[in-house]
């Protein structure tokens, strides 16, 4: 019996492209916002409190934060279904993978809520 | 609808069989870095995301935290961050090229020695533009962390 699905692989494959795709443009200036200033300097503490006071930087940070995790972790799901096919294994590893990408999207997001109010 | 009977696949290689990288052609290396840059990439993100949270705790824990990561091992580590992430972008462009049909070429006749169209330069030239981009951005990256 077919297994109801959520959205189909093609579907997944399409999600999966398009957070690849803006993952790049936002890492460029995430990226870029390290190169302006020396290196070093870009790791200075009161530097980085102001990037994440910065509202356009924090809604940047946050687009890596959750495009990179549904791609990263939609990525290693794949893998593990290359492994090996059948529909317990699928069921489990999509748990795992939406759970584990869930529990670091809230990380992150709580890191960049603290910092913003530092 | 009566379920299909699917015999066991006694060629199952497993982990195995993902990690061996040869055999198969350029393309093959390929799919291998791919999810290999693709894995260490997610560890890197999970790792990152660990690093940036100390700053929550306070100047002493992001500048005891930074004491760890900047070093010469640290600044190698970001060098091969840097490899990783510009291959598996630019190979990932390819990749969904690829998919959509672009660069594939156009159906022929099988003949010997039955090279198939899809695997044509155009497919090698975007793993070399991949490799070549990676080299150059972590010799870029190299300046930036060890150029001071």
């Amino acid at each position: 019996m077919e297994t109801q699905r959520l959205l189909k692989e093609s579907q997944i494959m399409k999600i999966h492209y398009i957070t690849g795709i803006a993952a790049i443009f936002v890492v460029a200036v995430h990226i870029l916002m390290r190169l302006v200033v020396p290196f070093e300097s870009s790791l200075n503490y009161d530097y980085i409190i102001a990037n994440y006071k910065n509202i356009f930087y924090v809604l940047i940070l946050e687009s890596i934060l959750v495009l990179i995790s549904i791609h990263g972790f939609n990525g290693m799901r794949v893998i593990l279904l290359e492994l090996r096919q059948n529909t317990a294994w699928e069921k489990v590893i999509t748990v795992i993978t939406i759970s584990s990408m869930i529990a670091l999207i809230a990380y992150g997001t709580r890191t960049i809520i603290l910092a913003n109010g530092m | 609808m009566a379920e299909i009977d699917r015999p066991i696949r006694n060629n199952f290689e497993g982990l195995r069989g993902w990690l061996k990288p040869s055999g198969y052609g350029w393309e093959r290396v390929s799919y291998w870095f791919q999810r290999l840059t693709g894995v260490f990439l997610l560890i890197y993100f999970i790792g990152h995301i660990y690093e940036t949270s100390t700053i929550v705790n306070g100047l002493n824990a992001w500048e005891s935290f930074l004491e760890l990561t900047q070093t010469v091992w640290g600044h190698l580590f970001l060098i091969a961050v840097i490899g990783a992430s510009t291959f598996h972008s630019a190979n990932g462009i390819r990749l969904i090229f690829t998919h959509v049909g672009i660069g594939l070429g156009t159906p022929g006749r099988p003949d010997y020695p039955y090279n198939p169209s899809s695997l044509n330069y155009r497919q090698k030239s975007g793993i070399w533009i991949a490799l070549i981009l990676s080299a150059a951005a972590m010799y870029y990256g190299f300046n930036v962390l060890f150029g001071e």
